[in-house]
C-alpha cells in the first residue's frame, strides 16, 4: 500500500482538519464560518480556498443565511464526505498498521 | 496548528503526520463542540435546593396542611423553566453550531414548558375532583422535578448521555420516593436530593469537558 491510495482531496493537512471538525458535530449539524475558522486556524482566504476544493468534490456544503451585516455561511459535512472521510482513515490504518512492525 | 502556507497538496505529509492531524483536530473539536450544560445544571441545583428547601420551611409545621405561598411557588417553577430556556443556544451558539441541534434545544424548551403547564392542568383538575389540600400539596411538589426528570432520561438516552439521562432517572426517583413521605417531608426530600445531584452532574460535565 502506499499513499496515493488516499483520497488525494482530504489528503492536505488544512483540509483533512477540516473534514476531522466537521465530521465531530452531530448529524443535521453545521459550523459557521468563523467558527470553523477558530477551530481550524485556518487564515479566511485559506479556509476558502480549501472549502472550496471540498466543496466541488462534493465533500462539504456551505449555505449562506441573511444578508447584510447580519449574514452567516455556514458548513456542513455532506453524506459523500463523511463517506470519503471514513474511507480515508481505514486506509489510513492499513497504511499505518502494514509499516508498523508485526 | 495553521499550516501556514494555504498549500493544498499533501505530498509532505505521511500517514504518521495524518494520523495525528485527525488525532490533533478529533480532540480539539470534540471538546469545544460539545454541549456544556455546568451552567444549567448549577443554576438548577441551587434552585430546587433553595426554592423546595424554602417550601419546606414554610409548610413543615402546617396543622392542618395548606400548602407552600402559591406566589413563592410560582416563582420557583418560572425561574426553573427560565433557565431551561436560558440554555437554548446558550453554549453551541457562541462556538457556531446551528442546524438539528438548536431545534432540539428548542423541542427540550418547549417539552419543560408543556409538561409543566400539563401538571398545573391536572393539579386544578385534583383540586375541581374534590382532592385534598394534602394530596395536591404532594403532586404540586413532585410533578415539576418529575417531568423534567422523564424529559432528561428520554433526551438524553436517545443520545447516549448516560450521566444526564441517570441524572432524569434520579429525578423521577426523588418524585416518586418523595411522594410517599407526604405533602410536608417531599419538599426536603426533593430539595436534598434532587437539589446536590444537579451540582455534582454539574461536576461530572466539569470533569467531561476537561477530559
Amino acid at each position: 500500500m502506499s499513499l496515493d491510495e488516499l483520497d488525494p482531496v482530504i489528503h492536505a493537512p488544512a483540509r483533512l482538519r477540516i473534514m476531522v471538525t466537521l465530521a465531530a458535530l452531530g448529524d443535521g449539524d453545521d459550523l459557521s464560518f468563523t467558527g470553523l475558522q477558530d477551530l481550524t486556524e485556518l487564515t479566511p482566504g485559506n479556509l476558502i480556498t480549501h472549502l472550496r476544493k471540498l466543496e466541488e468534490a462534493g465533500y462539504v456544503a456551505t449555505r449562506k443565511n441573511g444578508s447584510g451585516v447580519t449574514a452567516r455561511t455556514s458548513v456542513a459535512l455532506t453524506d459523500d464526505g463523511r463517506k470519503a472521510l471514513e474511507n480515508y482513515t481505514t486506509v489510513l490504518r492499513q497504511l499505518l498498521d502494514s509499516a508498523s512492525p508485526s | 496548528m495553521n499550516d501556514g502556507t494555504g498549500t493544498d497538496q499533501g505530498m509532505n505529509m505521511n500517514a504518521a503526520d495524518a494520523a495525528a492531524i485527525i488525532a490533533e483536530a478529533d480532540a480539539r473539536a470534540r471538546h469545544i463542540l460539545r454541549p456544556d450544560h455546568r451552567v444549567t445544571f448549577l443554576v438548577w441545583g441551587v434552585i430546587w435546593f433553595v426554592g423546595d428547601g424554602l417550601m419546606w420551611l414554610a409548610v413543615r409545621d402546617q396543622h392542618p396542611y395548606h400548602g407552600p405561598n402559591p406566589g413563592g411557588y410560582a416563582a420557583t417553577v418560572l425561574l426553573a423553566v427560565l433557565v431551561s430556556l436560558a440554555s437554548v443556544g446558550q453554549s453551541r451558539a457562541e462556538t457556531g453550531v446551528g442546524g438539528l441541534s438548536v431545534l432540539r434545544r428548542w423541542t427540550f424548551f418547549l417539552s419543560v414548558l408543556a409538561g409543566i403547564g400539563g401538571a398545573f392542568a391536572i393539579e386544578g383538575a385534583l383540586v375541581r375532583a374534590g382532592a385534598s389540600r394534602p394530596v395536591v400539596g404532594v403532586f404540586e411538589a413532585v410533578a415539576p422535578i418529575a417531568v423534567i426528570g422523564l424529559i432528561y432520561l428520554a433526551r438524553f438516552s436517545a443520545q447516549q448521555a448516560w450521566a444526564v439521562a441517570g441524572l432524569g432517572l434520579w429525578l423521577v426517583i426523588v418524585a416518586a420516593v418523595g411522594a410517599y413521605t407526604g405533602p410536608q417531608t417531599v419538599w426536603a426530600v426533593i430539595a436534598l436530593a434532587a437539589g446536590p445531584a444537579f451540582v455534582l452532574a454539574a461536576a461530572v460535565e466539569q470533569r467531561l469537558q476537561r477530559a
